[in-house]
């Protein structure tokens, strides 16, 4: 078996590669653009998602992570689409030459790519969901959820106006969920048509956000198996469903719990991920969203066992550490006993092959973590 | 006998895009037409070429014969057979 990571940088993808776990081959692809998510189909293809300020979106493939190819197609908002203000305002760092300022709706990064039911789904900001059939060869918007009539209630996180989550439910085709900074949690139970806002048990971002889209979800993980638990990364706490998202209850035992800078108390990250084998889920929390680094400095894991209370994995892990942990940068190979992979802010990438129990440095140097995903073959 | 097309440059991060090509031939009057022309023989380009509305994305910058084109110049911008033209982007930064 071969363990390897996807990881997304600001200047490319860090690809390792091990067939123990223990000793790992590393290869930098796609020199120059910002690498942000990835995805593996059911008959063994890599997607690989780009943005450039300059240059847009696009998708490259590969059957063996070495040769990779730009696809044609790429998600893409109709001309007649308008945009977020806001979340122009957000982005207007890259917009040189005023072009927002005519109102478009843009796709101007790929936050999560998602393959399931025979499909892959994109979550893109300016927040939307597309869907493509035909192995990423073309795409198609999913109204359903684009044009949601919330919608223009939505209001971007500090990252923008982004769907960045996409779960699915093995199951249940028509069943899928989307999290959008910062306009909550989404379900659609058929197929897309329609989709429901699932935030009931969290509060807003803050107090003035609307109570039912204005929440601030960070990540979600669970089990596609058992799909209707579920485990969200808040910016206002961890929280868990057991009802597919229609209510929700901090678990927050054992985690350190932060005041963020509106003087709300809760335990703050953004990364969550969940081994299969063991259902045991893992977050890695950051210190409130002033200082968005490890409670002084101890980088660590905290994993649930049970689904209610945490316990913190340090073993191998820095104790002087003041980076990050993205969203998007925690992964789980689901071998058994599984294996956790997660990469910093500062370019670092830290793994474990005993559900965290302890922990190595498996790769430096690199540019900003991104994303890191974990596949097996 | 066909005129002579003209050569486009393209920069380090878009020749990955082309199998490693740094240079593409187009045909075309003008810099807007020798982009569509590019669009359309390699769609893969293209969508690094246009955004959502059918516009040359705003932070592509071209030199041609010494001067700096912006996006919005590209389709007064007339070519001759045989024109190289660079493109490039707008770069943040000191």
């Amino acid at each position: 078996m071969t363990v390897s990571l996807i990881v997304g940088t600001p200047k490319g993808a860090a690809i390792l590669r091990s067939q123990d776990r223990q000793s790992w081959q590393e290869q930098f692809v796609l020199r120059g653009w910002p690498v942000t998510a990835s995805a593996r189909d059911d008959r063994g293809r890599s997607y690989i998602a780009v943005n450039s300020p300059n240059y847009g979106v696009a998708l490259h493939v590969s059957d063996d992570l070495v040769d990779w190819r730009q696809l044609a197609s790429a998600p893409r908002y109709r001309p007649e689409d308008r945009g977020n203000p806001e979340h122009h305002r957000l982005v207007a760092r890259d917009d040189f030459t005023g072009l927002l300022k005519d109102g478009g709706r843009f796709v101007d990064q790929i936050w999560n790519l998602h393959w399931a039911h025979g499909a892959l789904y994109a979550g893109v900001s300016e927040a939307g969901l597309f869907v493509s059939r035909d192995r990423g060869e073309s795409w198609q918007p999913i109204d359903g959820f684009n044009e949601h009539p919330s919608r223009p209630g939505w209001t971007p996180g500090f990252g923008g106006l982004g769907a960045h989550t996409i779960l699915s439910d093995r199951n249940n085709p028509n069943r899928m969920w989307v999290g959008v900074s910062a306009a909550g949690f989404f379900r659609t139970d058929d197929g897309g048509k329609t989709w429901h806002p699932k935030n009931k048990g969290v509060d807003p971002a803050v107090d003035a956000a609307p109570a039912s889209t204005g929440q601030c979800v960070h990540s979600v993980t669970h089990d596609p198996a058992k799909a209707n638990v579920l485990y969200r990364q808040e910016h206002r706490g961890v929280h868990r469903s057991d009802d597919g998202g229609d209510t929700w209850q901090v678990i927050e035992d054992g985690l350190p719990v932060c005041e963020l800078s509106d003087g709300h108390h809760c335990s703050f990250g953004f990364a969550s991920a969940i081994d299969l084998k063991s259902g045991h889920v893992f977050v890695v929390p950051l210190d409130g969203d002033n200082f968005r680094f490890p409670r002084n400095g101890q980088l660590a894991v905290y994993r649930s066992r049970d689904g209610a209370r945490w316990e913190p994995l340090t073993k191998g892990l820095p104790s002087n550490c003041y980076t990050a942990v993205l969203r998007g940068a925690l992964s789980a190979d689901q071998m058994d006993p599984g294996g956790l992979y997660f990469g910093t802010a500062s370019g670092t990438v830290y793994a474990s092959s005993d559900r965290g129990e302890s922990w190595r440095e498996i790769a430096s140097g690199l540019p900003r973590v991104m994303s890191v995903d974990a596949y097996v073959s | 006998m066909s005129a002579e097309p003209v050569r486009v440059q393209l920069p380090p991060v878009l020749r990955s895009v082309m199998g490693g090509e740094r240079w593409l031939a187009a045909e075309g009057s003008s810099i807007a037409a020798v982009l569509a022309d590019l669009a359309r023989t390699h769609p893969a380009l293209g969508l690094h070429l246009f955004d959502e509305a059918g516009a040359i994305r705003s932070n592509i910058v071209f030199l041609h014969d010494g001067e700096m084109v912006r996006a919005r110049e590209a389709a007064s911008r007339r070519l001759k057979p045989g024109d190289e033209v660079v493109l490039t982007n707008a770069l943040a930064g000191g």
